[in-house]
């Protein structure tokens, strides 16, 4: 297939060398190029481009890219910048656009990028979850495992997990795998990270579906800078459609700046004698203060409920004074498939669970929720 | 700075949350309050702490009020001041509560806190319940304590990876083996792992181990009671009391009085830590 471009580029320097790059080529063909971006969206619908590359360095371009894809919904659009930066890369997606690419480039930079940008699912900003609890063994990690193997299946879209539980991250073993990389070599090295470098820190569990594994040690936690953390999740964001990130239990720098990124919180907690709701209620009055909720979706999720019946959310609903969005039952056969490492893969899809973990999943990938 | 007289302090400690700290740490106090010590325990799950609750009771002072008065004024703060009694029939012993507000549990200060504790010394015993991470806090207290008595549920794999990680780290981080009892509980519960071989991942021996009894369990929460009085005869019971024996030994004595009671050393794994950790 061979690209039809468009190039917005208002360094003169640059855009010739962009000109050479792209010509005489076989995959691209260049239709027109503007040094301005009003030029660009008053004049590009006289061309027939699937293929716009615009200098988002320049912030009045960045604005206009919702023009573009409102004109042309079925074109690619990257956007260039001169340094990495993770706060442009999520406008840039924000504005519809696939994701960002370095000045200078090569032909195989764009098509790397498009190919990466592609297969991460629909243009549009990612969904960042997260999964919390005021106390521990709250089923958190069960519920963020299991939810990112329904959405990758069912979005068709790349889905990552990243376990920020630090000292204690459950994921590699639920799936039964040895990671060579960690959330503290990403971190660390998230200075020279970009999109295109990024992959290789996740380990692929699916198709669809990476995961970030958790320090190797407890006292690894403490390499770990939540500020960093929250870059990677940022970056992350460029090559996933959604991200699920499985917290520490309860509140600390790691879980309250994770939640601050995120814009969907689930709070768990597992039903045993009962003052898991007072907790729960305690929780959900201070993440207020603490800005954890802002204007987020926040989810109250109560596990291990039996009977796992409306009667029963209603009474969890009334104890607690707020809303109880889902409850999830108990499964019998939990422990012995975490044991397994085979988690999700032999859990039967029409298990109580899984249908009630469906049901989230699915208001997650149509927005509803 | 060795005080003449320190208490014993035993913490509660685990690595995965949720398998029973509090319910120990409960039971272990009732029991050594039942042997005629003094006794303290300490809830130092400072953000959803369940002394209380498990208890019933309420209480207006707790150790962040206790925390405040220090900084206001550090030579007229009296510990005692901020303790609460629990009280059923003849037994006796004191509870610090948690902060009362997730705020307080936050902002908590962990130098002030350790002073706090460190000023329980009139107590025989002073339990510690702690929560399920390796924070400055927990650190802290595992530090002071005389005992650390590392317990967990292991019925799973993670369960076993995050116990058998957590022994790892206490030793590596330099506390004595002798120093660190591992209790499993809910020992005898139908579970895939075999204690057996729980032992020999560890390369240790349960020092004890707990039976399962949930509705033991359950109904000593609801009703506030330690298990010695709810469920005198549950052989989760009778475990606890042979627990609390191990812990004052009581076959070694014949008489309830405690002699040659240990001083709480601080070992000298602070500098490691602080190497480790930098910002302690
Ligand atoms: N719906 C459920 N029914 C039955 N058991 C469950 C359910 N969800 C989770 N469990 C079991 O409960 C235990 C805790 O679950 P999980 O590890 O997901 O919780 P967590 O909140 O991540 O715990 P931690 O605080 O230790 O990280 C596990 O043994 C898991 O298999
Ligand atoms: N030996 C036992 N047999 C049966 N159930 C038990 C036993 N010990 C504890 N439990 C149950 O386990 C639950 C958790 O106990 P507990 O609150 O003491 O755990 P914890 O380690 O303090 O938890 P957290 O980390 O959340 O503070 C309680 O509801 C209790 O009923
Ligand atoms: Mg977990
Ligand atoms: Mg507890």
């Amino acid at each position: 297939m061979t690209y039809q471009v468009i190039l917005v580029e208002d360094d003169p320097t640059m855009l010739d060398d962009m000109i050479a790059t792209l010509k005489n080529s076989t995959e691209f063909n260049l239709e027109a190029t503007f040094k301005n971006v009003q030029d660009a969206v008053g004049q590009s619908s006289v061309f027939q481009p699937n293929l716009f590359l615009v200098n988002v360095d320049n912030p009045e371009t960045l604005n206009n890219i919702p023009i573009f894809v409102d004109i042309f919904p079925d074109a690619k659009i990257l956007g260039l910048v001169s340094n990495w930066n993770a706060d442009i890369a999520m406008n840039v997606i924000a504005t519809g656009a696939l994701g960002c690419i370095l000045k200078p480039f090569t032909k195989q930079d764009i098509l790397d990028a498009i190919h990466l940008y592609t297969e991460r699912g629909k243009p549009g900003l990612s969904r960042i979850i997260s999964f919390f609890s005021p106390k521990g063994r709250a089923g958190r990690t069960t519920a963020a495992a299991l939810m990112a193997q329904v959405i990758a299946e069912e979005s068709d879209e790349r889905v990552a997990l990243i376990d920020a539980d630090l000292q204690f991250g459950d994921l590699p073993i639920f799936f039964d795998i040895e990671p060579k990389q960690t959330i503290v070599e990403a971190t660390q090295d998230i200075k020279l990270l970009n999109p295109l470098n990024l992959k290789p820190y996740f380990y692929r569990l699916s198709h669809h579906l990476y995961l970030l594994s958790s320090p190797d040690r407890p006292e690894y936690a403490e390499l770990v800078d939540v500020d960093s953390l929250a870059d990677v999740v940022r970056l992350t964001c460029n090559l996933f459609r959604y991200v699920l990130i499985d917290l520490p239990a309860g509140f600390n720098p790691v879980s309250v700046a994770m939640s601050q990124l995120s814009d969907t919180v689930v709070i768990m907690a597992m039903i045993n004698n009962g003052f898991e709701i007072q907790h729960m209620k305690k929780a959900l009055e201070v993440s207020k203060s603490m800005e954890v909720s802002g204007d987020k979706r926040i989810y109250p999720v109560f596990t291990r409920v039996n009977p796992c019946t409306e009667e029963e959310r209603l009474k969890i609903e009334e104890k607690l004074g707020y809303h109880v969005s889902d409850i999830l039952p108990n499964e019998y056969r939990m422990i012995s498939l975490a044991n397994s490492g085979r988690l999700g893969k032999s859990l039967p899809k029409d298990s109580l669970l899984m249908k009630n973990l469906r049901k989230i999943a699915e208001g997650i990938i149509t927005g509803e929720r | 700075m060795a005080e003449e007289r320190s208490s014993i302090i035993i913490s509660i400690f685990s690595t995965t949350p949720g398998i029973g700290k509090t319910v120990t740490a409960i039971n272990l106090s009732a029991g050594l309050a039942k042997e005629g010590y003094k006794v303290c325990l300490v809830d130092l799950d400072l953000q959803f702490g369940d002394v209380l609750n498990y208890l019933k009771l309420s209480s207006k002072q707790s150790i962040a009020t206790a925390q405040r008065a220090m900084q206001i004024d550090a030579d007229s703060f009296e510990v005692k001041d901020f303790l609460i009694t629990y009280e059923h029939e003849d037994l006796t012993f004191a509870v610090m509560p948690p902060p009362f507000y997730l705020y307080d549990a936050y902002q908590a200060n962990v130098a002030r806190i350790e002073n706090i504790v460190k000023q329980l010394t009139y107590f025989d015993f002073v339990v510690l319940d702690l929560n399920s991470a390796f924070s400055a806090l927990n650190l802290a207290m595992l530090d002071i304590s005389t005992i650390i008595n590392f317990i967990g549920v292991i019925d799973f794999l993670p369960a076993l990876k995050n116990f058998k990680i957590g022994y790892d780290t206490l030793i590596r981080f330099n506390y004595e083996e002798s120093k660190i009892r591992l209790v499993e509980n809910r020992a005898d519960s139908q579970k895939l792992i075999e204690s057996h071989d729980v032992e020999r991942l560890i390369g240790e021996t349960f020092y004890h181990r707990l039976p399962n009894d949930f509705p033991a369990a359950i109904k000593s929460i609801n009703q506030g009671l330690p298990l010695m009085f709810c469920a005198p005869d549950s052989k989760l019971t009778k475990s606890f009391w042979e627990l609390t024996g191990k812990y004052t030994n009581r076959k070694l004595q014949t008489d309830t009085q405690l002699q040659g009671v240990q001083t709480a050393g601080i070992g000298f794994f602070s500098r490691i830590l602080a190497f480790l950790f930098g910002k302690r």
